[in-house]
């Protein structure tokens, strides 16, 4: 019975970590004009993934829209954005964060 | 019959095309700040071919250095320098539109050359569009053979028939026609009559993705050739690019 109560706290104490992780970040929605394919996008990707902090980046070529998750204390700023599109061959045009 | 190489040489303005470039055709396609291409290029003809690795650098999100060494049939020495400055982009909603300035120093021993370029692009999620010119101008190379100056005129137009996703496989096909010209090459202040002369092309290309890695294929198929030479006329020309940046 000892080992079952062991792994099911192990299992719990996993979960729990997981959610707190989960809950332990914000996300933005930045709008980027001058997606057309993907291959090129990956400068974006790339740009903001090598900001410490970033932990998930995704594209939406369709809507022209790119999808930062990161933790609470990263500085995800209109400027820096701005910056950073710029310097990956494209043109930021907002952002917001998301509930 | 063995082409003059000086003939041969002539008219192979080395592409230098990044990303979604044309493959014979040159883009304004640049590489993100920070960023480093590589590429291996083979490059073929009916009695020849050459290969190659190139090598890039993103200056800015504008701008970008490179170097293309050859892989057969020259050394280090032959290696080439280029820098290409993308000078005006206008995006919008899943569009881009630019246009870039190329410089290049063709470093091939026999005939070392600055190529000069213009490229003006359209890039959109569904369609594509790119016209560009290129002057080449021979440098004096210590020997009394003198090639003649050579242009490239190129127009091209693509379609992505599949809209696909960020992280799924991605195809373009294209269609170029491609120009080019010499004049006649000089040795010893006489110009050689059988070299030089003009030529067009219609080429079918296709450019195909997966995230950071590109493969990109095509072959020239000549529309009419007006070489002072005529053994150097071509039946085709083909070129297979793999890319990969990071």
């Amino acid at each position: 019975m000892k080992p079952l109560h062991s792994i099911l706290t192990a299992l719990f104490l996993l979960a729990a970590t997981s959610i707190l992780q989960a809950e332990d970040t914000l996300r933005w929605e930045l709008r980027v004009d001058g997606l057309a394919c993907p291959y090129c996008a990956y400068g974006v990707e790339k740009k903001l993934k090598a900001i410490d902090g970033v932990r998930q980046v995704s594209v939406d070529l369709e809507k022209g829209i790119v999808h930062v998750e990161a933790l609470p204390q990263t500085e995800i700023t209109a400027s820096r954005m701005e910056t950073l599109m710029r310097d990956a061959g494209f043109t930021f045009r907002s952002m917001k964060q998301l509930p | 019959m063995t082409k003059p190489w000086f003939n041969a040489l002539l008219l192979l303005l080395p592409s230098w095309a990044l990303a979604h470039d044309p493959i014979f055709g040159l883009g304004p396609h640049v590489l993100y700040k920070g960023g480093v291409e590589l590429a291996a290029e083979w490059h073929g003809e009916p009695d020849s071919n050459e290969s190659g690795l190139e090598i890039t650098y993103g200056m800015t999100g504008d701008w970008a250095l490179g170097a293309e060494i050859p892989l057969d049939g020259g050394d280090a020495g032959d290696s080439d320098l280029f820098s290409k400055y993308r000078f005006w982009r206008s995006d919008s909603l899943g569009v881009q539109k630019s246009a870039a300035w190329l410089l290049r120093y063709d470093g091939d021993r026999r005939t070392p050359a600055w190529v000069h370029g213009l490229a003006w692009g359209y890039e959109s999620r569904r369609y594509y569009g790119w016209a560009s010119i290129r002057y080449r101008l021979p440098q004096e190379n210590g020997q009394d053979l003198k090639p003649g100056d050579a242009w490239r005129l190129d127009l091209v137009t693509g379609i992505r028939p599949w809209l696909t996703d960020y992280l799924e496989p991605d195809t373009v096909f294209m269609l170029e026609l491609n120009g080019e010209g010499s004049q006649r090459a000089r040795l010893e202040g006489t110009t050689l009559a059988r070299s030089g002369g003009r030529r067009w092309f219609l080429s079918p290309g296709i450019f195909w993705t997966l995230r950071n890695f590109a493969i990109k294929a095509g072959v020239q198929i000549p529309l009419s050739q007006r070489m002072n030479d005529p053994s150097l006329e071509l039946d085709y020309r083909a070129r297979l690019t793999l890319e990969w940046h990071y």
